[in-house]
Parts: structure tokens; C-alpha cells; sequence
């Protein structure tokens, strides 16, 4: 079977000022469909410049990277925000939800950027698993951290992505809702199939995963 | 859903929502305003004169259509000759007086006999016609601004003039003193500024001013119907560049605020635009959410500004009883599609770089 994400001799190089940054060195990782996938390394090491790449963010400065199918390396920058409206999803770290939102505004946004509509079936769905139907209509200042993330992580998959990719999901909660979100993230994987990349510090957290990848100096050292 | 987002992040920042709808307020209200008191006084100045009921007025040569600029008196005789023109019913001379004291004014110096022949005699609210040579009658406008009676003295010309009677605005000047007074005021014995002639018949207008310039080849005839024709900014010195002037400032009031504001929205919310883009919006759906706040900001701010202008018309009239503001639909339209442009373009460079912002620098914007 094809894999979902592949990457060859992956390179990104941050310029600041006349000053070359080399964030990727050359990563090769393989994951495929369905799989949960841990990546670990220590901070600068790259995790984060992997995902936005395979989150098309930001395009590679050398070497291959398919994600579906699509080579993001020749891809325009609309073709890879086309690529992440509809097959991408992204947690992050600190949530990042719309504040002048309620939490139902914010997962129902993803939907309406995809173009596909309103699906009521999915957004029930999504929001009974999530556990979120009562604080739906909160705006993310009302909302512990667990619920954020749990917003975060309903409008992240409401649009079905191919890939879900976590970018420290449990860095910014208690011990509690870390497990309530890993839980829900692996449920999702077994009840979905959603492939996961998740970045993360946490062995607890990477223990969750089927795979754990480990980075440094911008190459993936173990798989 | 981006309609709702929109109005979620302007009530989400009231203060600066408040001053750009305030801004915009502004820029219709002075497009309104502007336009409409500096058409409002040419309207009412040409009504006023085509009340007084002739049908063409001469003048000497050279002199202008705006009376206030004529004071080169012609010999009061011309009257009697114009007076022998077939299809003339009546003649009526007067002599301008341009007063500064108080306020700017023209007043007619008057024969008051012929003078109400052409214009069926004036109607009085108090008081009544001149009795004495230093007699004036003010209309009702200028008395209500003024808080003129009848029987109270006028300091006018550097002369006391008594109020002998207060008559419905309309006939030519709001102030009116007898021709003899004005003649010795202004040492032109004898002189007239203007001849309001009357026909027996309308339709014999162009027939007499066809006689008149045989008559008086050199002399300014002009019919009323002329008159009024004449009487907008595109004929008035400077006026089309004052209005011009103050509508670019309004404008660029507008634009300033809008783009401002978009901008320090913009800046504040680099973050929140580095989430829709990694949700997958494109550059077009970040600019038209932009575009869209900046359109509702401007749409609320019109109707304020037309609600202003309303409320400043009749704030202005209180106050200003002799003064006259025209809001017209034509002119409301066009401050709203000038707000309205102004405000995109004020938006549009806000949003172009929003949508051209790096996700991941938006992302990490603290």
C-alpha cells in the first residue's frame, strides 16, 4: 500500500537576515494510512518545520515530500492551502481558536472554508464523541483548556481530513485533560481511521502512538 | 458564517468600531452638508429673485448676474423707455445696497409702487409699508434669525433705520428700503441697479428682450427663466473647487480612519488570520472577510451620517433661519458611494497584506 506521507532527503532552511538556518537536514519518514504516529526530539530539532511542511504551511527547500499523492515540492502556495482545506487538519499547542467566536461558530468555520456546507449528521457526531454539546455556544475565554482543545480538535477533523496533525496537543494542559484528549485522539484513530502525526514532548503522550519517530538536528535519527 | 465572524469582531472592539463608524458619519455628513447649504443658498437666493414676479430683469453692461457684485447704478430714465416697449406692462427700478453691518446682506432700494405691481405687493406678518425715508422692511426669515420686530431701529449702513413692516420672505431681497434713501446713501441720484420688467404675457418674454437689446444694445437682458439656469455652482466663482475641496478632505478623512483601523485589526489579528489559513483559507476568502467588515463599518457609518445630517439640517436652520440646506437623494447617494469606495480602498491594502501573510509568522505572532 501507497503511503499516506512520504518524504526523501526533506531540507528547509530558514533564512534570517543574510544568516541560513537549516531546519531540515535531509528527513525521511514514511507513514501510512491509518497509522498514529508520534514524533519526538528535542526543541529546534525540526518537529515543528516537519509538520508545517506536511501541513503545506510552508513549502521544503529540497528533497521530495508526497503527502496523498500530491508532490508538495512543485505545488503553488493556492494549491497546497486547496490541498490543506480539504484534506488537512491541524491541532495545535495552544489551540488557536477564533476568540470572537462561540465553540460551535469556531468548528462550523472549517466547514464553511471548505465550501461543502453545514453537515449537521458530522458536527453532532463529531461533538458527541468530543463531548463538547454543552459548551457549544461558549466563546474560548469561557472554556477551560481541555474544552479548547477538544474545540480545537472537533474543528480540526468536522471536514473528514486525510491527515490529522497535532502539533503538541497536551503541551499546554494539566495531566487530566492531557489523557482526555490523547484518549480522544486515539479513539479517533481506531474508530477512523484518521491518520495522526503527532508532535510531542511527552513520553506519556508519545506512548499512545502505534510509532514513535525520533528527530534531531533536522533528521530522523530512529523510527 | 463569515457575515457572522465579521460582526463578532467589530463588536469584539467597540471603541475603534464606534470611531470608524464615526468617521464615516463624518465624511457623509460634510459631502451632505456642504453640498447641500451651498445648494440650498443658490436655490433659495434664485427663488427669491424669481418671486419678485417679473419676467426679465436688465442690467448695465458688464454687470454680473449676481446682484450682490452690482452696484453700477444706470440712468433711472432707461426705466421710462423700457416702459414704451410693446408687451411691457411695468417697470420696476432698484438700486442695490451691499451692508455689512450685522452681517451680509443686499438690500433693494425700492419704488414701492412699482414695485408692487410686479410683484402683486408684498404680504405683511406686522406692521406695514414706508411712512418715512428711513423706513425698512426686513422679511420674515431675516426677523426670526434676528429677533427683529416691527417699530424697533435697525442700525444698517451706518444709518438707523426704523422697522416699518415685516413681509413674507420671497421677493427679492430680506431687506428693503425706499429708492430715494438709497440714493442718497449711495450718492446715485437718479440711478437704478436693475430694471424688473413684467409683460402683459409671458409669452412675449423673447419679443421684448429682442426690443430691449435694440433699444439698449450694450445692456444686459436677461429673463428670469436665464436666471434661474444660471444660478448653480458651476457658474458661481470658485464654488465648484470650494465644494470640490471639501468633499477630497471628507473623503480623505474617511479613507484615513478606514484604513487605519483595518490596519490595527489587521495587526491584531495576524494570529487569528495565520488559523483560517491553516484551516485552508485562501487569499481571496481573507480579503473579502476584510473587505466585508470594512463594507459593514461603512454601511452603518452612512446611515449615521444620513441620520447626522438630518438632525444637523435642522440644527442649522434653528439657528440660522435665513440660511438653506438642500439634502437631496442625488447627493445622498453619491457621499454614500464615495464613502463606500473610499472605505475599500481604505481596506484593500490591509487586506492584501493579511492575506499575503506567512501562516506560520502568523501563527507564532504573540
Amino acid at each position: 500500500m501507497e503511503p499516506i506521507i512520504a518524504t526523501q532527503g526533506l531540507k528547509k532552511i530558514y533564512r534570517v537576515g543574510k544568516v541560513e538556518v537549516p531546519a531540515l537536514r535531509g528527513a525521511d519518514l514514511l507513514v501510512h494510512e491509518g497509522e498514529f504516529v508520534a514524533v519526538v526530539g528535542p526543541s529546534g530539532c525540526g518537529k515543528s518545520t516537519l509538520l508545517h511542511i506536511l501541513g503545506g504551511l510552508t513549502p521544503p527547500s529540497g528533497g521530495k515530500v508526497l503527502v496523498d499523492g500530491n508532490d508538495f515540492s512543485t505545488m503553488t502556495d493556492a494549491d497546497r492551502t486547496r490541498f490543506r482545506r480539504h484534506k488537512i487538519g491541524f491541532v495545535f499547542q495552544r489551540f488557536n481558536l477564533l476568540p470572537t467566536l462561540t465553540a460551535r461558530q469556531n468548528i462550523i468555520i472549517a466547514q464553511h472554508i471548505q465550501g461543502n456546507g453545514f453537515n449537521p449528521h458530522r458536527f453532532e457526531a463529531v461533538v458527541q464523541m468530543l463531548g463538547i454539546q454543552d459548551k457549544l455556544d461558549h466563546k474560548p475565554s469561557a472554556l477551560s483548556g481541555g474544552e479548547q482543545q477538544r474545540v480545537a480538535i472537533a474543528r480540526a477533523v468536522i471536514c473528514e481530513p486525510k491527515i490529522l496533525l497535532a502539533d503538541e496537543p497536551t503541551g499546554n494542559l494539566d495531566s487530566d485533560n492531557s489523557q482526555i484528549v490523547l484518549n480522544m485522539m486515539r479513539a479517533l484513530n481506531r474508530s477512523y481511521r484518521q491518520t495522526i502525526l503527532m508532535i510531542t514532548h511527552n513520553p506519556e503522550a508519545a506512548a499512545v502512538a502505534d510509532r514513535v519517530v525520533r528527530m534531531r538536528d533536522g533528521r530522523i535519527i530512529s523510527d | 458564517m463569515v457575515n457572522r465572524m465579521v460582526v463578532s469582531n467589530l463588536l469584539h472592539r467597540p471603541v475603534r468600531t464606534a470611531v470608524s463608524i464615526l468617521a464615516v458619519a463624518i465624511e457623509v455628513g460634510m459631502v451632505m452638508l456642504v453640498v447641500g447649504m451651498t445648494t440650498g443658498l443658490l436655490h433659495e437666493t434664485a427663488k427669491r429673485v424669481e418671486g419678485v414676479g417679473a419676467d426679465l430683469m436688465v442690467q448695465p453692461p458688464g454687470a454680473s448676474f449676481l446682484f450682490g457684485l452690482t452696484q453700477a447704478p444706470m440712468p433711472i430714465k432707461i426705466g421710462d423707455r423700457l416702459a414704451q416697449i410693446p408687451h411691457v406692462l411695468v417697470v420696476a427700478p432698484a438700486l442695490f445696497q451691499f451692508n455689512s453691518t450685522g452681517g451680509l446682506n443686499l438690500i433693494y432700494g425700492i419704488d414701492m409702487p412699482s414695485f408692487n405691481r410686479v410683484t402683486g405687493g408684498f404680504v405683511y406678518h406686522a406692521g406695514g409699508p414706508f411712512t418715512a425715508p428711513y423706513d425698512i422692511l426686513v422679511d420674515d426669515w431675516y426677523a426670526k434669525a434676528n429677533h427683529v420686530k416691527a417699530g424697533q431701529t435697525l442700525n444698517l449702513l451706518n444709518h438707523d433705520f426704523r422697522v416699518a413692516g415685516i413681509v413674507e420672505h420671497g421677493k427679492g431681497a430680506r431687506l428693503f428700503i425706499p429708492l430715494a434713501t438709497a440714493e442718497d446713501l449711495s450718492g446715485a441720484r437718479d440711478k437704478a441697479s436693475i430694471f424688473f420688467v413684467k409683460c402683459t404675457d409671458p409669452g412675449y418674454t423673447e419679443d421684448v428682450v429682442n426690443a430691449i437689446h435694440r433699444l439698449l444694445p450694450k445692456y444686459q437682458v436677461l429673463s428670469v427663466k436665464e436666471y434661474m439656469s444660471l444660478m448653480t455652482s458651476n457658474n458661481m466663482p470658485a464654488l465648484n473647487t470650494f465644494i470640490t475641496a471639501m468633499i477630497v478632505v471628507a473623503v480623505a478623512i474617511g479613507f484615513l480612519v478606514i484604513f487605519l483601523s483595518m490596519y490595527t485589526t489587521i495587526t491584531e489579528r495576524t494570529r487569528e488570520i495565520g488559523i483560517l489559513k491553516s484551516l485552508g483559507a485562501s487569499k481571496g476568502y481573507i480579503i473579502e472577510a476584510i473587505l466585508r467588515e470594512a463594507s459593514l463599518l461603512c454601511l452603518v457609518g452612512i446611515g449615521a451620517g444620513y441620520a447626522g445630517s438630518v438632525i444637523a439640517r435642522k440644527l442649522i436652520l434653528e439657528a440660522f433661519p435665513t440660511l438653506s440646506v438642500e439634502l437631496t437623494m442625488g447627493w445622498a447617494f453619491w457621499a454614500a458611494l464615495l464613502a463606500l469606495v473610499g472605505s475599500l480602498l481604505g481596506a484593500f491594502y490591509p487586506a492584501l497584506r493579511a492575506a499575503q501573510l506567512d501562516p506560520v509568522d502568523a501563527l507564532a505572532y504573540e
